[in-house]
């Protein structure tokens, strides 16, 4: 029995390998979710995290010769003032530099005679990667303007501290912790989804595609039990599908360092021992992804008919992942005995690093396994039917 | 040898077989003729055991098609009117990949490959995947995994359709080596003058019933024509299948 199974399994193994629609379900789809990820966690990395954080900024200033104090007085903050660019409204349209400071050649005389000088600050507010840096600007230059207002009221003998009744400090406490938090719970739904699709082309190619190729009917002439016909294509589907989430797995743990960095709590969640507890907390619904695909491969009658229903398959199972997105729940033993349901909760628990209740694992694959050995078995029934060879 | 009994067959409505008897023996090419639709491929369905009759029997060297699948299967080689490879495979692949579901293995195995490559001119391409490959060398692969476990019964639907005149009379000279050898041959071809060449006795079924039987000359005497095509014509009262 095992012989031939894994003569069977053998066979559609290296027969998918060597086809690049089934490489590019196993190899390279897995890899979108993780990379859209890491592109987010940099993203907000950079511009929510570090961006808040107290830390020097590069100001493009025009006509800077106009204001040695202030220039000295940024210089001293440690701030870099460069140059801008001679056309510095354009630049900044275009989204060359942030934000650009222009200060007129009236401005000496005029903050020298201690009247009110002006000094230009051109911005461009429809782009949001430079709306933290205009705020940070416009509470440098009132900083200056507040030190320089004391100091004018103080040559006056009037007391500036009586004056300022706040001494407001912003202090970015980020570490992005819950910036992480937002993003490991979008998580789930992109591994069911993936968990769904990877065997995909294989359940596909190896039942419809079979037939529509005619090599079904030579195959089922083999002495051999349709069942066990069944189990080498379902294991060999089930590899591959195991190969998929394994490397969605490993690239967001890659994206998770490269683009969380040290900053991120991220590196901590995904561990080896994570993924391999990921890896057989999934399987029975890896079992029961590959079995519903065979039953929907084999009903349907063409090639074309399966890929269509298939592909839109994975969506189903990856909803109630969505829906926790914006409604958490906390898991409770009840809510594991709902396969698809069940690994989103338990997978966000390994992902915060939350301890795994034993019962609810228990629980968890117990249902999922019996729901795909159900499956399975109508699978193998309707492979016995001898409509199989027609595709009716 | 095969023996068909009292064989029933419908789909539905539509009766496909409705009780036939015939016997193909060891040592004789039997050939099954008859107009399209006439029901050849659902009786050859039904011997090697791809689908299960409404009534009657068929046995395969004693053994009963329905209740004892495997043991039949194991006894016959097919080369059914569905013939397709697969294309990420090379021919080699294909014929082991059968070899092993018959429980063959190793050096045996491969032995028998290189008989077979070598008896169907099949050296040239048996390395190659079968992306592209001729209707010959397709049905040439296809006999050849039909072939290799050396099965005592061979089943074949339409084995020269398609062919060139060289790869026919090769096909021909293997179908009569295998006779020669004490083996069973079913053979089911449109073409008569290749069943009047090589078959020993002909089944002539039409519309789910068996219309004559027996020797070539045997026919002719009894419809009094003097080709195997106006046989045909005269026994089945259609001008198709000819």
């Amino acid at each position: 029995m095992w012989r031939r199974i894994s003569i069977v399994l053998n066979k559609e193994v290296i027969d998918n390998a060597r086809d690049r629609r089934s490489l590019l379900m196993a190899l390279i789809y897995p890899l979108m979710g993780p990379l859209l990820l890491a592109l987010m966690i940099y993203a907000i990395d950079k511009v929510v995290v570090t961006g808040g954080a107290d830390n020097s900024l590069t100001l493009h200033i025009q006509g800077a010769e106009h204001a040695p104090e202030l220039i000295n007085w940024l210089s001293a903050h440690g701030h870099t003032v460069i140059p801008a660019p001679a056309d510095a409204e354009a630049a900044v349209r275009d989204g060359d530099i942030e934000v650009a400071i222009v200060i007129p050649a009236t401005f000496e005389d005029m903050f020298v005679a201690e009247t009110t000088a002006p000094i230009s600050v051109l911005v461009n507010t429809s782009r949001l990667t430079g709306l933290i840096t205009i705020n940070r600007v416009g509470s440098i230059l009132s900083s200056f303007n507040t030190e320089i207002w004391g100091q004018r009221i103080a040559r006056k003998g009037v007391a500036f501290r009586s004056l300022q009744p706040l001494d407001v400090n912003h202090v970015n406490v980020s570490s992005g912790t819950h910036i992480a938090d937002i993003l490991l719970i979008m998580v789930p739904p992109l591994f069911i989804f993936n968990l769904f699709m990877g065997g995909t082309y294989l359940a596909i190619d190896t039942t419809s595609g079979e037939r529509e190729r005619g090599s079904l009917e030579p195959l089922l002439i083999n002495p051999i039990e349709r069942w066990e016909l069944v189990g080498g294509k379902f294991l060999a589907a089930l590899f591959y599908t195991a190969i998929a989430v394994l490397v969605q797995l490993l690239a967001l743990k890659g994206a998770f360092s490269l683009g969380g960095g040290e900053n991120l709590s991220f590196n901590r969640t995904l561990s080896w021992q994570a993924i391999f507890n990921i890896m057989v907390l999934t399987l029975p619904l890896m079992m029961a992804a590959v079995s519903v695909q065979f039953i929907i491969a084999t009903m349907t009658r063409s090639f074309k008919e399966a890929q269509t229903y298939l592909g839109l398959l994975p969506l189903v199972p990856a909803i109630p992942g969505m829906l926790l997105v914006y409604a958490p729940v906390k898991a409770e033993a009840w809510m594991m005995s709902i396969p698809t349901f069940s690994q989103t909760l338990l997978l966000g628990e390994v992902l915060r690093g939350d301890p795994l209740p034993m019962l609810h694992v228990a629980l968890s694959m117990a249902t999922t396994l019996a729901l795909a050995m159900v499956l399975l078995f109508i699978a193998t029934r309707l492979y016995e039917r001898e409509e199989l060879i027609f595709g009716s | 040898m095969i023996e068909v009994k009292a064989l029933k067959k419908s789909f539905r409505a539509i009766t496909a077989l409705d009780g036939i008897d015939f016997v193909a023996r060891d040592g004789q090419v039997t050939g099954l003729i008859g107009p399209n639709g006439a029901g050849k491929t659902t009786a050859l369905r039904i011997i090697y055991s791809v689908m299960r009759p409404n009534g009657g029997s068929v046995h395969v060297d004693g053994y009963d098609a329905t209740r004892e699948r495997r043991r039949v299967q194991q006894r016959i080689g097919v080369l059914p009117d569905g013939r397709g490879l697969y294309p990420r495979l090379t021919a080699r692949e294909h014929i082991r990949y059968f070899g092993r579901l018959h429980g063959l293995g190793g050096n045996d195995l491969e032995q028998r490959m290189g008989h077979l490559a070598d008896v169907l001119g099949m050296e040239e391409f048996i390395d190659r995947r079968a992306k592209g490959f001729s209707k010959g060398q397709t049905r040439k692969v296809a006999l050849a995994r039909a072939l290799v476990h050396e099965p005592h019964n061979l089943l074949l639907d339409e084995p020269t359709n398609g062919l060139d005149i060289d790869s026919s009379r090769s096909v021909h000279r293997l179908i009569r080596s295998i006779r020669d050898q004490g083996r069973c041959v079913l053979f089911c071809s449109h073409i008569m003058s290749e069943v009047a060449r090589i078959c020993d006795r002909i089944v002539v079924i039409a519309h789910g019933r068996i219309a004559a039987e027996g020797t070539v000359p045997e026919l002719m005497a009894a419809t009094g024509q003097d080709n195997l095509e106006d046989v045909m014509l005269a026994l089945t009262g259609s001008k198709e299948g000819a």
